[in-house]
């Protein structure tokens, strides 16, 4: 187990506050839809999405990214516009003149962001496409920077921050392993 | 022998009970506060500027005075009311009674008062002036229903100048309309530059201190009483910098964004009643001082959200403008006394001056 730097209490305000900085910066929640990246950024959505509910009692559609198929450490043709799919409980979500929110739980070099902007750019023309992270750890090797931050924690390369969730991990923490 | 006094009401009504603390005849607002620990901070604190504070809590004066625990340098509440009085020092450092303070500070108290009883009787009949008098007769009640307390409360307990309270950190303006010392030990404990401004700066002068954010404080009486300027001040800063406001401030902030503002009937003084936090749902309690009211009907959903709600009483605790960083409560986020739930909106405020950093360097 490693040092605690974000706490269950600790993470839900970060994203109760992320969730008001994007009413802020949308004025709203109008043609809004969150993209999570998969596996954890999918969750951090939708807890996001179930806050603007209570909020603004309007659902926001959620999509989840997996982004495999564009990761430019892995040799592969151009995919297939079947092989793009961000998935959803509503298969029609649209991407086109919205307002996309990506939602990750770690930024880093950028480059799971990049493969993400190209995923949803392959889908549609967003009218705009921002970027909330629960924790931004630094050492960014792509132009790419968040609209959104839970918690800068400036990091060694030699460690390994992990985002836990409550869905799969059994509990909410940040962690920093050495 | 103690001393027989009484409390008498403006409806007519008399208590009987003994002295303690000063042997002054005072007169002010009655209320009744519920909360079950820390009458130091309760008396101490500036939003009871006036009034007469009925403990519900059976025995008081049982712990001592804490240095650490003033909630400003003169207290100005106008008379202390208990069951049972207990002169008693017990604190390790032993320093000061509550009876020997309020001597010091010419506030009379009295006990042998059944303060549950007068809780309920205030409770039906609404808030209302009161004395404390060594005889109940007629002039006396002539003498309390002439008296006209006064709505200048905020120029009686705001600093008349600014002063600094020094950090390495944040630079951020306290605007004074009777702070508590709980909002400046939480701000120093975040390492906080902090100078605290009169409640009636401009936000020019403000902004000429280059602050990276603005709190304003809790205060005693009405937002209402306060002049246009303060308004024309929050509507101006809260586009520019990052604005918290609690209390008496939290009520400005609402006035500020066009809503209204309504008395209680009965004031709420205590930490007991469950409060909302809707984002989440989730529930907490915290100390509340609280005589007014936002309007929930002159709300402009537009312009700002509902953040926090009263569970017993459907009243707005807080609110967040929809287009900047700025949010106010209504509760005593600083828990002094009462639950320190929601202290880490202190660590929010902190954020969001960060935020506003970040963007403009980025």
């Amino acid at each position: 187990m490693g040092k605690v730097v974000l706490d269950q209490m600790a993470m839900q305000r970060a994203l109760t506050r992320i969730t008001y900085e994007i009413i802020e910066k949308n004025k709203g929640v109008d043609d809004l839809v969150l993209i999570g990246i998969k596996t954890r950024g999918v969750y951090l959505a939708q807890r996001i999405a179930s806050r603007l509910q209570q909020l603004e009692n309007v659902s926001v559609p959620v999509g989840e990214l997996d982004i495999t198929n564009y990761r430019d450490d892995v040799e592969h043709d151009k995919p297939t516009e079947t092989e793009v799919t961000i998935t959803n409980s509503n298969p029609n979500i649209s991407v086109k003149d919205k307002r996309v929110v990506i939602v990750d739980d770690v930024l880093y070099t950028g480059r799971t962001v990049r493969a993400a902007l190209s995923a949803i750019m392959d889908l549609g023309r967003p009218k705009m496409i921002n970027l909330a992270v629960l924790v931004d750890r630094g050492h960014r090797e792509l132009p790419i920077r968040a609209d959104f931050v839970g918690k800068n924690i400036p990091s060694s390369q030699k460690e390994k921050i992990s985002v836990l969730v409550s869905e799969i991990d059994g509990k909410d923490a940040v962690e920093i392993n050495k | 022998m103690p001393t027989t006094r009484y409390l008498i009401l403006e409806d007519g009504t008399s208590y009987t009970g003994q002295a303690f603390g000063s042997l002054a005849t005072t007169t002010g607002e009655i209320i009744t506060n519920s909360t079950m620990n820390g009458y130091q901070e309760i008396i101490t604190n500036q939003v009871h500027h006036n009034q007469i504070i009925v403990f519900t809590q059976p025995s008081i004066g049982n712990t001592g005075l804490d240095q650490n625990a003033y909630e400003s340098i003169l207290p100005s509440a106008k008379g202390v009311v208990v069951r049972e009085y207990e002169n008693l020092a017990t604190d390790h450092l032993k320093r000061i009674s509550l009876d020997r303070y309020l001597k010091q500070h010419g506030i009379p108290g009295i006990y042998g008062i059944d303060t549950r009883q007068l809780r309920h009787h205030l409770q039906n009949q609404g808030t209302m002036k009161a004395s404390i008098v060594d005889v109940d007769d007629e002039h006396a009640f002539d003498q309390l229903s002439a008296t006209v307390l006064t709505n200048q409360q905020v120029a009686q307990v705001a600093t008349p100048k600014p002063y600094p309270n020094p950090g390495e950190g944040d630079n951020v303006i306290v605007v004074d309309f009777g702070l508590k010392h709980g909002i400046l030990r939480e701000l120093s404990k975040r390492k906080c530059n902090v100078t605290v401004v009169p409640w009636d700066t401009s936000s020019e002068q403000i902004m000429d201190f280059d602050p990276d954010g603005v709190v304003l404080s809790t205060g005693p009486g009405s937002p209402n009483s306060l002049p246009e300027s303060v308004l024309h001040m929050i509507k101006a800063i809260e586009s520019q910098v990052p604005l918290m406001a609690i209390g008496l401030g939290h009520q400005l902030f609402g006035l500020a964004n066009g809503a209204r503002i309504l008395p209680l009937d009965v004031e709420h003084h205590g930490s007991n009643h469950p409060i909302k936090e809707i984002i989440t749902n989730e529930i907490f309690y915290a100390d509340q001082e609280q005589g007014y009211e936002i309007d929930k009907k002159s709300i402009n959903h537009k312009q700002l959200l509902i953040t926090y709600l009263d569970v017993m009483n459907g009243t707005i605790q807080g609110l967040r403008h929809r287009d900047f960083p700025a949010f106010s409560v209504e509760f005593l986020p600083d828990g002094a006394p009462g639950p320190k739930d929601r202290v880490d909106l202190f660590d929010d405020f902190i954020e969001m001056m960060a935020v506003r950093r970040r963007n403009d360097n980025g």
